[in-house]
């Protein structure tokens, strides 16, 4: 809602000029200030005259020679301008004024002739897009005659301050000059000037009948028929609130009806009667009607639209938009305008669907005042009286089926206390709510008569915010509640320390979008039926790129990594825990929380480590730490293939038995599609498992005895896992470690063979181990190796 | 007695004599250590003298020499392991000279990630709230329309269910669709099913609406949503909370305000506006649980009232830590993520 100070001063006596202090009194009412400016006249140094006379330049036929009246003395100023005649009052920009920034007016000579000054036109004073002529001030505005030789600025009330305010949807009342000074005046507990609203009631009388077919669709439409317009120009003073107002002047009917609705919030549409007829009559539309509107384009109905008929033929989408076929034109001279009342979910609905929002409908859809009707359509055509010499017929019309009345709200006053945490006595509260004219009798509980206004005061808890907001929400004391404790749930500790570990093993966490694009799963390479190929689709996506939830966190963070990389930052570890959407739910889709990480580029050289590439160990050493970081004994890993990763170097995760994850380095051809080249290490994991309860770690106690140490190394096939090799080596509890310490292939050992070293660390828990305690174990561990996975001792044992 | 002194004896009194300049001559530990060897060692005079003791017959005499012999051995000793020292510290001193690095070369350093600002921004108000009592719980982000704005008392027309302002998903043909929650809020109606009063508890995670990327915008962003039921909660219970909350955060001169607002599923609702690096800027939305909501859930709003708040950890992060546009977020560059200390 945008207007001006002055347009508020119509209407209230707001005791503070300083408009910060307004802005102020907005927002303690509830009406956010979305932005606001001072209003500066675009000129120094006009001031108001008159023409005293008007004649030809001797040497010169395109301008006239004036005698302008400014008061203090008469200046003779040479005009180009047509548009008026001697007792014009016009603005006047005497020798010294300055227009705009920096165009000073002085005494020149105009072929022969002194020119003492300027007559002024709109565009030149900044005051408006005419400037066909000069501003001829008698009409648009009388009280000038009495002006003359006072301030130009002063006289157009500038300076002005401009506000625009964003009035919550819950106040269609404030969608107004009227309403928002309604709520100033409530504040600053001063009168609200009504304005007489009436019509000059000696025209002929009303010939437009109206019926309603849908009284529960449109429950009341009001109604004033206007003869004798001369369809034109509005004068200046409504072309300028006008434009304050954000809206664009049209004609003197079109701003008539804008002007009327941004004052008091009823939107209003005049037909032309001479193409209506004298019938009107409110129906729902029939499936696949259609209408040209006022904006030219032909729409096509549905039956839950609402439309105004001629009887037969739509002429207007009810509460959303007029046709045109009965739209006001030059030649109109005849018109009705209505106000009438629309259900605000039919508005709604019907204006999205056509795509017609509008500054009407925006007051339809969330609630317009149903008993202001009568009022909406006589403000209108007092206006045309005023502006473009209109006649009203003496009689409205108002069929008012619905006829809305003020309902009534028992209010206990302990409501306030127990809600607010003040306590308010009845006249208090009476005090503050009879100041937004609600009716209110009784002492506890209170009965509140709500005006029709207020479609939002249905139940006490609004009249609690009511007396809140004119109670003050600062005067409201603080305390500070405690809850009865309980912490961090253990699932967010958990997520808490493995974003610790991820951080201090040197990754960085990142946050993709949880969607991606259909190109990105295929760029996977993933098979046919793969659980992460059908991706829940989004319905309104917003582009292609976000078209599908994202089956796994990779795309998004393979995507991520390659963007960085791309430019020219050496390495890229990054980290994201997010959920991924997965169909199979049975309401909800499933939503799993996922760990993913990758490593892609090259680590920097330093002066004494060289750059190298991430590989997949890089990974699986991450996966180390963080299951001893998060107490899981039994995870593992095993060799794998799987989509998506290269097929020598891809681990599962398990814990138990259970596979939680993948990591490896991404498959060649994958990362290639993501644009990145050279090995890339990634990783996902499952955190259901990670983030159940293994309850706290239970302290062992480190032997104080000497360790017995020893290597062996064993031949085994090239495909036995080094893994295994330790596993089968575990013979006895007596061994603390096993630490594989070189791994090799080598013809000198046979061809598909390879060597693994181990060094064994045994220690007792009770004593010092002996020789000849420690040698059975080293043949136990030999004869188990050899047994289990076909390994053969290199040298003696 | 002088001239009965037998002769190895006179060999010793020069030897010791003559040690100090010999010692003291002695540069290194090597040197050292021939000098040690000269003068105390197995071939040296001190060892040729003890060898003659045994041809002493008079116990006495004997002993008395074996101990000017030992006197001798002793402060050539106590010479030689003086140099010692001063050798062997002169020594270090040398290499550990020629051991010297140049400290300004990069540090071996082990490799350290961060945590997003969001995810910090997020733990850090977490815990404020965790230290006023409060517990933690998470949501679907793929949510029902019934907890996203249904059972929240948003109505059916309200602008908010549109195509334009939320994404909805292919899922399932319930006339209950499937969308992408646009707040937190939806937790309040879930936790309250959930638990029996008193709830206080904080949301935070991901929400989603139909909007494009740009300076200010995000299809994808992160709330924490706070709710309190109680007996006797008040909005003055929430006006002292956020404005806690707020100079926690902020610091403890942050001043608060809070304008009045509307929001389908808290009455009163509140703005609350912090006045931070010279300005006022919007903070979060708030006000007492609408006692729809507690319908909906089966809470009796005659009894218990309560509080909500939502506040963009987006926003939170960027105003603290001079951010400007939004997109810097979603960047993984390391130069942007480094900074999140």
């Amino acid at each position: 809602m945008k207007l001006t100070r002055s347009w508020i001063d119509d209407f209230v006596s707001v005791p503070t000029d300083d408009p910060v202090e307004l802005l102020e009194a907005f927002e303690r009412l509830g009406h956010e200030i979305e932005a606001w400016h001072p209003i500066e006249p675009a000129f120094r140094g006009v001031v108001v005259g008159k023409v005293l006379d008007v004649a030809p330049h001797p040497n010169a036929d395109k301008v006239r020679v004036t005698q302008v009246d400014v008061g203090s003395e008469t200046l003779e100023i040479i005009c180009g301008a047509w548009n008026f005649e001697a007792g014009a009052v016009v603005p006047v920009a005497v020798p010294g004024a300055v227009l705009g920034e920096d165009f000073e007016i002085t005494r020149r000579e105009i072929r022969g002739v002194v020119s003492n000054g300027m007559i002024c036109s709109e565009i030149e004073l900044g005051l408006g897009d005419e400037a066909d002529g000069i501003m001829v001030l008698n009409d648009d505005y009388p009280a000038s005659a009495d002006a003359i030789g006072e301030n130009f600025a002063e006289f157009m009330g500038l300076p002005d301050i401009f506000y625009e305010i964003n009035v919550t949807p819950n106040r269609p009342d404030c969608l107004s000059v009227y309403g928002l000074c309604r709520d100033l005046a409530a504040l600053y507990q001063v009168p609200i000037r009504d304005q007489n609203i009436s019509v000059d009631a000696s025209g002929e009388p009303n010939d437009v009948e109206v019926t309603i077919e849908v009284p529960e669709l449109c429950g009341r439409f009001a109604g004033r028929r206007v003869r004798g317009i001369t369809v034109g120009a509005s004068p200046h003073w409504i072309r300028w609130r006008l434009t304050q107002a954000g809206v664009r002047p049209i004609s003197n009917v079109v701003d008539a009806s804008n002007y009327a609705m941004i004052e008091y919030g009823y939107p209003t549409h005049a037909f032309d009667v001479d193409r209506l007829g004298t019938t009107i009559s409110v129906r729902l539309a029939t499936e696949g009607e259609s209408i040209v509107t006022l904006d030219d384009q032909e729409r096509t109905l549905t039956s839950r639209d609402l439309v105004v008929t001629d009887g037969s033929q739509p002429v207007a989408i009810g509460g959303v938009m007029g046709g045109a076929s009965t739209e006001v034109h030059d030649g109109t001279t005849d018109v009705f305008i209505e106000a009438a009342y629309w259900d605000p979910a039919t508005i709604l609905v019907s204006s999205k669907r056509l795509d017609l929002r509008s500054e009407a409908s925006k007051r339809f859809e969330r609630g317009a005042d149903p008993s202001f009707c009568p009022k909406g359509a006589d403000r209108v055509a007092q206006l045309l009286t005023d502006i473009a010499g209109g006649v009203p017929a003496p009689d409205p019309v108002d069929v008012n089926p619905a006829d809305v009345q003020p309902w009534t709200i028992t209010y206990p006053l302990s409501e306030t206390e127990r809600i607010l945490g003040v306590a308010l006595d009845a006249e208090t509260t009476t005090d503050l709510l009879g100041r937004l004219s609600f009716v209110v009798s009784g002492t506890d509980p209170l009965t509140v008569t709500v005006p029709t206004r207020r479609p939002d005061v249905q139940r006490p808890v609004d009249l609690v915010e009511e007396i809140a907001r004119l109670h003050g929400f600062a005067d409201i004391p603080d305390s500070v509640p405690s809850g009865p404790g309980g912490g961090l749930p253990y699932e967010e500790r958990r997520l808490r320390r493995i974003r610790e570990v991820m951080v201090g093993a040197g990754y960085f966490q990142t946050m993709t979008f949880s969607f991606i694009g259909d190109t990105d799963l295929d760029k996977l390479a993933l098979p046919e039926g793969h659980v992460a190929r059908s991706g829940i689709a989004v319905v309104n996506p917003l582009n292609d790129t976000e078209g599908v939830m994202r089956t796994t966190l990779l795309p998004g963070m393979l995507k991520a990594a390659a963007s960085a990389l791309g430019r020219g930052v050496g390495e890229s570890r990054l980290f994201e825990i997010g959920k991924v959407f997965l169909s199979g739910g049975a309401k909800l889709p499933d939503q799993p929380d996922r760990l993913g990480l990758i490593l892609a580029g090259r680590t920097t050289a330093t002066w004494d480590v060289p750059s190298s590439e991430f590989t997949i160990y890089d990974a699986t050493g991450t996966w180390e730490v963080l299951s001893t970081a998060l107490n899981i004994p039994d995870a593992s890993l095993r060799q794998a293939s799987a989509p998506i990763f290269h097929p020598g170097r891809c681990a599962e995760v398990l814990i138990g038995d259970v596979v939680v994850g993948t990591l490896g380095e991404v498959h060649p051809s994958v990362a290639r599609s993501f644009g990145l080249h050279g090995r890339v290490v990634a990783g996902e994991i499952d955190l259901a498992e990670l983030l159940i309860d293994r309850g706290p770690w239970q302290y062992k106690s480190p032997s104080i005895f000497p360790p017995s140490i020893f290597d062996m190394a064993f031949i085994v096939n090239g495909a036995v896992p080094g893994a295994s090799v330790v596993a089968a080596s575990a013979v006895s509890n007596l061994i603390e470690r096993s630490d594989i310490f070189d791994v090799f292939e080598d013809d000198s050992i046979g061809a598909g063979k390879k060597s693994i070293a181990i060094r064994f660390t045994l220690r007792a828990t009770d004593r010092t181990l002996t020789d000849q305690e420690v040698a059975p174990i080293r043949k136990q561990i030999a004869e188990a190796v050899a047994d289990s996975v076909g390994g053969e001792l290199r040298g003696e044992l | 007695m002088t001239t009965n002194l037998p002769k190895p004896m006179e060999a010793l009194k020069k030897l010791l004599a003559d040690a100090p300049a010999r010692i003291n001559g002695a540069a290194t530990i090597a040197e050292l250590d021939v000098c040690e060897n000269d003068l105390i060692g197995r071939t040296s005079p001190i060892a040729a003298a003890r060898r003659t003791l045994g041809q002493i017959n008079d116990d006495a005499e004997r002993a008395a020499t074996g101990k000017e012999i030992n006197d001798v051995a002793s402060q050539i000793h106590a010479m030689i392991d003086a140099r010692r020292a001063v050798v062997e510290t002169a020594e270090e001193s040398d290499r550990l000279v020629k051991d010297a690095v140049d400290v300004t070369l990069p540090g071996r350093r082990p490799e350290r990630g961060t945590h997003h600002v969001i995810q910090s921004t997020t733990d850090e108000i977490v815990d404020i709230f965790v230290g006023l009592g409060y517990t933690v719980a998470t949501g679907p982000e793929a949510e029902t329309e019934f907890y996203n704005f249904t059972a929240l008392n948003i109505p059916r027309t309200h602008p908010s269910r549109a195509e334009s302002d939320t994404l909805y998903l292919d899922y399932g043909d319930d006339e209950d669709q499937i969308l992408l929650r646009t707040h937190t809020s939806p937790m309040q109606a879930r936790y309250m099913e959930q638990h029996d009063p008193p709830a206080y508890v904080v949301v935070p995670g991901r929400v989603f609406r139909a909007d494009a990327v740009d300076a200010t915008h995000s299809p994808v962003f992160t709330q924490l949503e706070g709710l309190a039921v109680d007996e006797n909660i008040t909005l003055g219970d929430l006006k002292g909370t956020l404005a806690a909350f707020a100079k926690q955060f902020f610091g403890s001169d942050t001043q608060v305000k809070f304008i009045p607002h509307y929001f389908p599923f808290t009455e009163p609702s509140a703005e609350m506006h912090a006045y931070t690096n010279g300005r006022w800027i919007e903070l979060l939305g708030c006000g007492m649980v609408h006692p729809a909501v507690f319908e909906h859930v089966g809470y009796d709003p005659g009894r218990y009232t309560g509080f909500a708040f939502g506040m963009g950890m987006e926003r939170m992060a960027m105003v603290r830590h001079g951010i400007t546009d939004l997109r810097t977020l979603l960047d993984a560059d390391r130069r942007v993520l480094e900074q999140y200390q």
